[in-house]
């Protein structure tokens, strides 16, 4: 496809998509992540989550209809360190014998004042239902489209962490969460 | 409060050194052969970091020692025979060599673990080596075996110390003692010379 083409496709794209009845509906499709960082005696630690699932309906030009239905299997988080991923599944944070699933589901897209688009929803972890915003970047990509969110919770909030873990100065209250998808059509 | 050693006594820094230090690094050992064998917790966590502190402060306090042992002046030996003179720095040097060498393979064995290293809460320093589980075990046996080590050496410096102290009746140990000050006028034993 040479550029004015591509220039002319994205246009026209552009202007159909208002009139799409319904936002594009994707499935996860495989290389996709999802992942959190927190802080343990002052340093950051990784881990991803090797089981999550997702409905996506987006589209850029219609933020209305878009929406996120996320699944997650808490047991599955890997951080790269034995002892904690040992620790992580228990009562003493995820108790993912009680609570195997985190969900997450929006409420709806705002765009904040730099124009990015914020995913406003509600995470349910470790039995607790708090509202969680996500920073989203969408791009199209051949074949489907690739997404990626950014955003932070509050660990206790959530009452992961119980008893003596509930320590902010060993394990930091702050946790990030990212994701990448790979989009693919429904 | 002599601020330099003299030919009677050790200076305040000098003893301070050493008895803090003795404090520290006997103190910090039995404190992790107790912790090591309590369950699994974030206090138990909190406890290695305070070690894996305490180690580090005994490093730093090494280095100053050795700073103010440059500048400062030393008693001198009591008489002993050479060998015993010999035995004496033998051991000295084999406890400035645990000194060091019991925080640095903590430090290491800690990065080999891939264990983050805050020092009192406050700042956190580099690994000295990368993650490996392998590396890790080892390191961990030579840091637990050094400081059984060092009880050993502590054996003929501590012998070595009470044997002046009793046996030879001189100010070897008493000018090193927190609060001990030569015997005034004390005269060396006839036939020797220092």
């Amino acid at each position: 496809m040479n550029p004015t083409i591509r220039r002319l496709s994205v246009l026209g794209l552009a202007l159909a998509l208002p009139f799409a009845a319904t936002a594009a509906d994707y499935k996860v499709g495989s290389g996709s992540t999802l992942g959190f960082s927190g802080k343990f005696q002052g340093q950051q630690f990784d881990g991803s989550f090797g089981k999550f699932d997702a409905a996506i309906s987006y589209d850029p030009a219609n933020l209305a209809t878009a929406k996120f239905d996320v699944t997650v299997d808490v047991a599955t988080a890997k951080t790269g360190d034995t002892d904690r991923d040992n620790a992580l599944p228990t009562a003493d944070f995820f108790d993912a014998s009680k609570f195997p699933k985190a969900h997450y589901v929006t409420t709806g897209f705002t765009k904040d004042a730099k124009g990015d688009v914020v995913a406003n929803g509600n995470l349910t972890l470790h039995g607790v239902t708090k509202p969680v915003q996500l920073k989203v970047v969408f791009n199209p990509a051949a074949g489907g489209a690739r997404l990626s969110v950014t955003g932070s919770l509050k660990r206790l909030a959530f009452g992961v962490g119980s008893g003596e873990y509930k320590d902010t100065s060993t394990i930091a209250d702050d946790v990030l969460v990212n994701g990448t998808l790979n989009l693919l059509p429904k | 409060m002599p601020l330099r050693s003299d030919h009677t006594r050790w200076s305040t820094p000098a003893k301070t050194f050493h008895w803090v230090m003795a404090l520290l690094i006997l103190g910090n050992g039995a404190f992790a052969l107790w912790m090591d064998g309590l369950k699994p917790s974030l206090q138990k966590i909190n406890m290695f970091a305070l070690h894996k502190s305490i180690g580090l402060t005994v490093l730093a306090l090494f280095l100053l020692r050795v700073l103010w042992r440059a500048i400062d002046r030393r008693p001198p030996h009591a008489p002993a025979p050479r060998w015993q003179a010999l035995a004496a720095s033998a051991v000295h040097g084999f406890l400035y060599l645990l000194i060091v060498a019991l925080p640095l393979t903590g430090w290491a064995f800690n990065s080999a673990h891939g264990y983050p290293l805050q020092y009192f809460k406050q700042f956190n320093l580099p690994a000295l080596v990368e993650k490996n589980d392998t590396l890790s075990q080892v390191l961990g046996n030579v840091h637990e075996y050094l400081f059984w080590f060092l009880l050993l050496v502590l054996v003929p410096h501590i012998a070595g110390a009470l044997k002046h102290h009793v046996v030879d009746r001189d100010d070897t140990l008493r000018r090193m003692l927190p609060f001990g000050r030569a015997k005034q006028g004390s005269p060396t034993p006839p036939g020797d010379t220092p």
